[in-house]
């Protein structure tokens, strides 16, 4: 654990040494909060969709975003261009697990990017639509720990697609896809704005559960919700790992590495 | 006892083929046609513990597979490698607290950071106790002359100053096997030659088995007393580096100052190099002239001083690669 540990503790000095690219992070998530509360604003007259009022469905953008921005969709990239350059056979010769090796490395750059995204999503929420109302400081722990089940659920899964290299030439496609996936089944519309049936469905998948419950636990938080969905992103957060874990391992025997 | 065996080790490669034209890539979708690629064929040996072996070839002959394969990076795809009583497939991250390696071509630090964060790094990777690593570093850091630059971040040092970084990281957790693929590739005389210190420092006080790639015929020279030579895949020459010398090329160098006009020996197997008045240099295949011979025939008075040389290594390997590609099997 401890290797793990002073792997992170780099990873934030390392995260710091990158200052200039989160400038251009920041004012794209601004922008497209901003996009997000004209065309809520335009919608809403006043009135209440789906249970989401305008102040929630603007707070709601702001906290799938933060998700989003959170989770470092560069792992996709970097884990892409590892597996492809044959560096990641390099990395097999120190003794730590490669996978666990990744996510500290990359929990440095999360943390930073968390602190400031958070930051971001508040002041914006707070100027956009100001607070929202009836807000229960008895949501936070649960609201915390939803949201890094959904950040580190989000990390493997992204993480999973880029080591699919191993047995693609092209992969790309994959993470078009899964980000597509989120950003419609959650991250633009609460589920609560699709059939019946679709929710049932969707409350179970990662998507939702990556975007939809831990925004829904900001905006408008129950017990019930949290009891509901926190056990499902414990399961799939589990099962993520074991994914990236089984890809690698299969994934490993591929390894070319050329030269020499 | 034996640090490293290898018993028929091999590793075929399978690369997609793509031909030109859109109709062959159209039948490339639907079933792509592979190629295979024997990057290393049945190559057996040991090498002992405390031995300082040079595993040496051409660009593409199978070295780096080979390394990598004993390190557990790459899966065989027959046969057996057995390094410190592992098998580094099996037991990678068990035989991983036991070996270090120095890629040339690869930087194992972080880039953005002082190499000191790296080694602090490394310490806690390898489970190093805190006054271990500080009593282990001071120690190399004096070995490497590493100063003050390992406190400045690795993108602003030079490649010399790197590469010392790279072996203290190598070396912190003091590994019983070394692995280095080309370490001193790009390097200055002198860095070379404090690389090559280095290098026998440790073999000499911690009796570190060292496994050496190189194309440097001076670090082959300098460091190992034996020589595999691997071509193609194959193992196509492992003999002592003594031997190698005496043997594979028969050729002496003898350079003459001379009081008078020079005079070379007219005989089957001198060939001149350089003839001026005072001087004279001039090749002996010994093996169709012998050297006493050659000797005999110098004109004793008018010699002022003789120096003989044996040719460079860097020309025995050039000759053993040249050898090996028209195909022909050595003995």
């Amino acid at each position: 654990m401890r290797k793990y540990m002073s792997i992170a503790g780099i990873s934030i000095k390392n995260a710091l040494a990158y200052r200039a690219n989160v400038t251009g992070r920041v004012i794209f998530y601004f922008v497209f909060i901003f996009i997000f509360f004209s065309l809520w604003s335009a919608i809403y007259k006043g009135n209440e969709i789906a249970g989401y009022n305008l102040t929630q469905m603007v707070w709601y953008i702001c906290m799938t975003e933060l998700v989003v921005f959170c989770s470092g969709s560069s792992i996709f990239g970097s884990m892409n261009h590892e597996v492809k350059s044959g560096s990641i056979a390099y990395q097999l010769i120190r003794p730590w697990n490669y996978i666990f090796k990744k996510f500290a490395e990359t929990l440095g750059n999360i943390t930073f990017s968390a602190s400031i995204f958070t930051l971001m999503a508040i002041i914006l929420g707070m100027l956009f639509v100001g607070p929202i109302k009836n807000f229960d400081p008895i949501a936070i722990p649960f609201i915390i720990v939803s949201f890094i089940l959904s950040i580190s659920m989000n990390f493997f899964i992204l993480m999973s697609l880029g080591l699919l290299a191993f047995y693609f030439e092209e992969n790309s496609p994959f993470y078009f896809i899964y980000s597509k996936l989120l950003f419609v089944f959650g991250m633009l519309l609460p589920i609560e704005f699709l059939p019946l049936w679709a929710q049932g469905i969707l409350r179970f998948l990662p998507f939702s559960l990556i975007t939809w419950a831990p925004a829904k636990m900001v905006v408008n938080f129950s017990f019930e919700h949290a009891l509901a969905v926190l056990p499902l992103q414990a399961v799939w957060c589990v099962a993520a790992v074991i994914l990236a874990l089984f890809v690698f391992s299969r994934g490993i025997r591929k390894v070319n590495v050329h030269g020499g | 006892m034996a640090a490293i065996v290898l018993d028929k080790l091999s590793k075929t490669y399978k690369v997609k083929v793509r031909e030109e034209g859109l109709k062959s890539a159209l039948k490339s979708l639907v079933k792509p046609t592979y190629k295979e690629v024997e990057a290393v064929q049945s190559v057996s040996f040991t090498v002992e513990a405390g031995e300082m072996l040079a595993f040496i070839g051409p660009n593409g002959a199978g070295k780096s597979t080979t390394i990598k394969m004993l390190t557990g990076i790459l899966h065989p795809t027959s046969g057996s490698a057995n390094v410190l009583d592992y098998n580094p497939v099996k037991d990678r991250r068990k035989l991983s607290y036991q070996i270090g390696a120095v890629f040339g071509q690869k930087s194992q630090l972080s880039f953005h950071l002082p190499p000191v964060d790296s080694f602090r790094l490394l310490s806690n990777v390898y489970e190093i106790e805190k006054s271990e690593y500080e009593e282990r570093l001071t120690q190399l850091a004096e070995l490497l002359e590493l100063g003050e630059f390992m406190n400045t971040p690795v993108r602003k040092l030079s490649l010399g100053q790197r590469v010392r970084c790279e072996f203290a990281a190598s070396l912190l957790h003091a590994p019983k096997i070394l692995f280095l693929d080309e370490p001193t590739i790009g390097l200055d005389v002198v860095v070379k030659h404090s690389i090559r210190e280095l290098i026998t420092k440790l073999n000499r006080e911690e009796n570190a088995t060292v496994f050496l790639t190189s194309h440097d015929a001076g670090d082959v020279e300098n460091l190992c007393r034996r020589a595999i030579v691997i071509d193609h895949g194959k193992v196509a020459l492992d003999m002592s580096v003594k031997k190698m010398k005496y043997d594979y090329l028969n050729k002496k160098v003898i350079s003459l100052k001379l009081k008078d006009t020079a005079a070379i020996p007219e005989m089957d197997g001198v060939t001149p190099i350089k003839v001026t008045p005072y001087a004279a240099k001039f090749s002996v295949d010994t093996k169709i002239a012998a050297i006493g011979r050659v000797l005999a025939a110098l004109d004793s008075e008018n010699i002022e001083d003789i120096t003989i040389e044996e040719p460079p290594m860097e020309e025995i390997i050039a000759s053993i690669y040249k050898g090996n590609r028209k195909g022909g099997e050595k003995t």
